[in-house]
């Protein structure tokens, strides 16, 4: 194990290494690094270009010049490293830093998201296999995968970030607009609970009937200016959760992780108006605490509900008390919204479609929360939507080999219900692939998303690239090479080890 | 039993709070309310000294613009505006050339030190140049290392962009007046741009204080750097040059030490994201004639076109000038409430032939047949179809576009109209086939003339161009050769081209500027292009102090370079700037700052 990663590495520097030489001839031979220079008609001209050829080393032939920004790299064992300057003298390391700290904040949250949404539609459509839904979710899989990013963004800041805002000037649905969607959502929720088609009609018209009351509601309570959940929803929302966490996690048949749960609900709704006096001046810390404390409630609760095998309890009702304190975070926030958006640098115009934050916009907690996720909402949407593809589909793919393996025909033998089936036999094995597809994943991750930060304006790495390149700026085209050329080479070497560790039937030798 | 008991003491819990705490409401988030407006520019801001040779950028140019008051400005027609507020300059003698700048009392930075002399000083010092040790330049070893670091350190080096230019003709240390408020600056020879030679610089006080941190007191800082440009006092020089160097970029975030922000302007600078905005507020020192209407202004730096169309129709941002394409002007005129302004930029296009390259235009050619060469290059001249390409490419992003006749002023400029009554450009005001082809009939040149025309090829627009000329030079018996190039820059005056069309960017309306392209064997002239009376005329119009003196004789000059048949200037770069119906005062320059010329006449609705 110990040589294999070794080699690897090894390996790995040499690629790293004729990779950047490469890298540094086709990059310094792209262009002209003084051409903005050449046309000016300042009356010191040749100054500035001396300045400027000075400053990068752009006297020495690339081919030798490379050599120059090696020695910078290799000072890294005397403690000097350097990876150069850009042309307007400043430091790449110092760029780099801020570079990836923007971008992991965009690529993130999206990245999991992706993934996760992604293995949820893969295992639904696996366990749906050839029904209506699977083919509508997979036909809508491929269509965002294979759209053009920079056209995607453009069209969700069209109608969702301009559309949204102009609607939230004037925010009342018209009746047939309400009917279409209401109708929308019945042909949907009965595709995906499928059955016999007495069954899907009564989900359809269920659907129908409580999308239509839903929207009416939003509409006559003016929901979209002020918007907000409340007690009762969110009591209602705390018992919905109870119950599906429960059969997720435990079987609905195991009473008392229901009754824990739901107990735990009970809490707190208890504490709904209490914790409002917590949030005013809360911060990221606060919430963090209250997080914890809930999942020790939930466990608590769960464990002193005692039977046979407490701690399915007492996780079943840590993770129902951390789900709803979320939707407690949420409500919170909601009531932040009305200030956010008639703010003086809002305009009531909440949706972003540029940058990742609102300037000088100086709020607490929850105005910084909702104005990053304003910020954050299209480029998430539009990088979740591309890479819903490739996560559904090899976690479809992964889900369906499993099914039809021995072991779950066996485990559907010994009379283990589907949730078992499911849940404890089949999910994790499918995970394993998936798991080699995320590792691969963070290279990119690193790397940001060129067309995606150059559309949202978020100065990430993919927008240190581009404009880098485009002024023939060597030194920094080379530092975001070497930073995602070694997270690709390491990550790769650990999803290879990780699949041994997965997999017992595989060995790294 | 026992779980419905716990049940019950929970939801019994619940209700009390519930009768506790339901008196009285929590606090909810609040946000002050204030005048805002966000602009959009297409590039990052990095650094706040924008003469150095690195900040040297349009993008740090406009925040200096709002964060400085200077004695005089370029307004929308590209003429100087005094600021009389700030002080004045003023021309106190033609020889030797003396300019006395004289700043008004009251005027302070916004850490309330007064603006003076001192800070005029630190600009001569900076911008002139005339310390730099010219022979302490970085040397390197074969593994790139500078191996005269030392030397370096102890060199006085201000990497000002001016340099060798303006006041580097200067070199006499000024002299201080009017109870330290004026400044008296002395020139060796005459110089044209005595009224524009200086820039607006940054504060003494905070460049000596940032240099030596034991100084903090203002006065004593201005004192102590004064005192070293006067005696020349290298110590003291070299930290304060590599101070105004490199210590006022800002290639992070905003730097805590507001010294490296003051401002002497109408806005100061609040807070810097890298890469994303930067936030300004209305400077309450400020007490001059520009003042600002809005109290809070945002720059965001947006790089995409279409991203800034939409960021505009989003609200996010009320100003734009995006790069000027279809795409954007067909994006722009789609949205409601926006109003445009499509003007020509201070870049403009022009074709130039080559004199010395033993090419179609070279009297070489035709063993030294200068009048031969010179009907060919007449010839040629007029089968540019300039009307068809202003109508094709550029109209349709400006309708106001007009093909340039003038090799040194730019349309709507005050002295165009009489320069292009005097300069000859009339004999090329229509694209006349039948008279190419009889002037090659009277060269006596064997048709087809081959013609090499270089043009950046990665650039659609020239592209377009090169067809046009490509098409339009047929018809008369030239054959145009594409040599199209995507590193045209750097292959400029290697003779490898008979032809070229490219671009020049003016930076300022001095009028030397264009004396390097015309002047044989100067920095920009790239077609050795050398006439005896041309080199004289220039000459003469550097040292030339009265305006309407050096108009005269530049369009002497420019009548003799197109009876030359030197080449043609096509049309000025389109450039589009929108803004939102919520702002009002807008309006755009062709030179830099561009929009933000008229900033404090903008206010929100």
């Amino acid at each position: 194990m110990f040589t294999f990663i070794l080699r690897r590495l090894g390996i790995g520097l040499v690629v790293l290494f004729v990779a950047s030489y490469l890298m540094y001839l086709l990059t310094a031979y792209s262009g002209d690094p003084l051409a903005d220079l050449r046309t000016s008609t300042a009356l010191n001209k040749g100054q500035l270009i001396e300045a400027r050829s000075d400053l990068l080393d752009l006297g020495v032939p690339p081919y030798l010049r490379y050599f120059i920004w090696l020695g910078g790299v290799l000072k890294v064992f005397i403690g000097q490293f350097t990876l150069g300057v850009d042309p307007t003298g400043a430091q790449v390391t110092g760029q780099l830093g801020a570079a990836m700290t923007s971008t992991l904040q965009l690529v993130t949250l999206s990245e999991f998201l992706g993934l996760f949404i992604g293995v949820v539609i893969g295992i639904t459509t696996a366990l749906r296999q050839y029904s209506g839904y699977d083919y509508t979710v997979t036909f809508a899989s491929f269509l965002f995968f294979s759209l053009p990013v920079f056209w995607l963004a453009a069209m969700l800041k069209q109608y969702v970030a301009i559309g949204f805002n102009d609607f939230l000037a004037e925010p009342a649905i018209p009746w047939p607009v309400i009917i279409v969607l209401s109708l929308i959502s019945a042909v949907v929720w009965q595709g995906i609970l499928g059955g016999s088609w007495a069954k899907r009609g009564l989900t359809a018209a269920v659907a129908f009937a409580s999308a239509l009351v839903v929207l009416w509601f939003l509409d006559a309570s003016n929901w979209f200016t002020d918007p907000s959940l409340g007690p009762i929803v969110c009591a209602g929302i705390g018992v919905g959760i109870a119950f599906i966490v429960t059969a997720l996690s435990t079987g609905i048949k195991d009473r008392r992780a229901l009754y824990s749960s739901l107990v735990t609900v009970a809490i707190g709704m208890a504490l709904y108006y209490p914790l409002q006096y917590v949030y005013v001046d809360a911060s990221v810390w606060t919430i963090l605490l209250l997080a914890v404390i809930a999942a020790g409630v939930g466990i608590l609760v769960g464990w002193l509900f005692r039977g046979p095998d407490r701690w399915r309890s007492a996780r079943t009702a840590a993770i129902t008390a951390v789900s709803l304190g979320f939707i407690f975070f949420v409500d919170r926030a909601m009531g932040s919204w009305q200030v956010f958006a008639t703010s003086s640098f809002v305009h009531g115009r909440p949706i972003a479609t540029i940058g990742s934050s609102t300037p000088q916009l100086n709020g607490d907690l929850w105005i910084s929360v909702l104005d990053s996720y304003s910020h954050l909402l299209l480029p998430t949407l539009c990088l979740v939507l591309v890479s819903l593809a490739s996560y559904s589909r090899y976690s479809r793919a992964s889900t369906l080999e499993v099914m039809n393996q021995d072991y779950i025909r066996t485990a559907r033998a010994k009379g283990l219900t589907e949730r078992t089936v499911v849940m404890r036999h089949a999910f994790r094995n499918s995970l394993i692939p998936v798991t080699t597809l995320l590792t691969l994943d963070i290279g990119a991750l690193i790397g940001g998303a060129v067309i995606t930060e150059h559309v949202f304006g978020w100065s990430g790495m993919g927008a240190l690239f581009n404009i880098a390149l485009d002024k023939v700026d060597v030194n920094s085209v080379m530092g975001f090479f070497l930073v995602t050329g070694a997270t690709v080479i390491v990550f790769n070497l650990i999803a290879d080890v990780l699949y041994s560790a997965l997999d017992p039937r595989i060995r790294v030798s | 039993m026992k779980i419905r008991r716990i049940a019950v003491a929970a939801a019994m819990m619940g209700a009390g709070a519930l009768i506790l705490t339901g008196c009285s409401a929590p606090k909810s988030s609040e946000l002050e309310k204030s005048t805002s407006l966000s602009v959009a520019w297409n590039q990052p801001f990095y650094s706040y000294n924008n003469n150095s040779s690195t900040g040297n950028n349009v993008t740090n140019a406009n925040i200096r613009y709002l964060t400085s008051s200077w004695f005089n400005y370029y307004d929308n027609k590209s003429n100087l505006v005094n600021d009389t507020w700030f002080g004045t300059v003023k021309k106190t003698s033609d020889d030797p050339l003396t300019v006395k700048y004289t700043i008004n009392k009251g005027v302070t930075w916004s850490d309330g030190t007064p603006v003076d002399s001192a800070d005029l000083m630190l600009a001569w010092v900076a911008q002139s140049g005339v310390y730099n040790d010219k022979n302490v330049e970085p040397k390197l070893d074969d593994n790139g290392n500078v191996t005269n670091q030392k030397e370096l350190d102890n060199a006085v080096y201000f990497n000002s962009a001016a340099q060798g230019t303006g006041l580097a003709n200067a070199p006499t240390v000024p002299k201080i007046g009017d109870d330290g408020r004026s400044l008296t600056v002395t020139y060796k020879t005459p110089d044209v741009g005595w009224e524009i030679n200086m820039a607006a610089d940054l504060p003494a006080h905070a460049v000596m204080e940032v240099a030596d941190p034991s100084i903090t007191d203002a006065q004593k800082a201005k004192d102590a750097l004064v005192k070293a440009v006067q005696t020349d006092d290298a110590a003291v020089l070299k930290k304060v040059s590599a101070t105004w160097n490199t210590a006022f970029d800002m290639s992070g975030n905003l730097p805590s030490n507001k010294m490296l922000f003051l401002s002497d302007g109408p806005y100061v600078v609040t807070g810097l994201k890298k890469d994303q905005y930067i936030t300004l507020k209305a400077n309450d020192k400020y007490d001059g004639d520009h003042k600002a209407q809005v109290k809070n202004l945002t720059v965001r730096f947006i790089p995409d076109a279409l991203s800034e169309v939409q960021a505009l129709q989003n609200g996010e941002v009320s100003i734009i000038q995006p790069q000027s394409t279809q795409d954007v002007q067909k994006a722009l005129d789609k949205i409601k409430n926006v109003k445009t302004s499509n003007i020509g930029a201070s870049t403009y296009e022009h074709v130039d032939l080559t004199f010395n390259n033993g090419g179609p235009f070279d009297p070489a050619t035709y063993g030294g047949d200068a009048a031969k060469a010179q009907l060919v290059r007449e010839a040629f001249l007029l089968t540019v179809p300039r009307d068809k390409i202003l109508d094709q490419l550029i109209k349709p992003l400006n309708p106001n576009a007009v093909v340039d006749n003038s090799q040194t002023q730019l349309p709507g400029t005050s002295t165009y109209d009489d320069m292009i009554k005097a300069n000859d450009s009339s004999m090329y005001a229509k694209t006349d086939i039948d008279k190419a082809k009889s002037l090659l009939a009277q060269a006596g040149v064997t048709t087809p003339v081959n013609v090499k025309f270089m043009y950046d090829n990665t650039n659609p627009r020239r592209v377009n161009e090169f067809a046009l000329i490509q098409a339009s030079a047929k018809d008369a018996g030239f054959n145009v050769v594409d040599s199209g190039n995507k590193n045209w820059s750097s292959l400029l005056g290697n003779k490898s081209y008979d032809a070229i069309v490219f671009a020049w960017q003016n930076t300022g309306t001095n009028v030397t500027q264009a004396q390097a392209t015309f002047q044989g064997d100067a920095g920009n002239n790239f077609n050795g292009y050398n006439n005896a009376q041309v080199n004289d005329l220039w000459n003469q119009i550097a040292k030339t102090l009265d305006e309407s003196k050096q108009q005269e004789l530049l369009r002497k000059m420019e009548k003799i370079v197109y009876d030359d048949a030197y080449g043609l200037t096509l049309y000025q770069f389109p450039q589009i700037t929108a803004w939102s119906n919520d702002v009002s005062g807008v309006s755009d320059a062709p030179l830099s700052p561009t929009y933000f010329w008229n900033f404090w006449e903008w206010q929100t609705k």
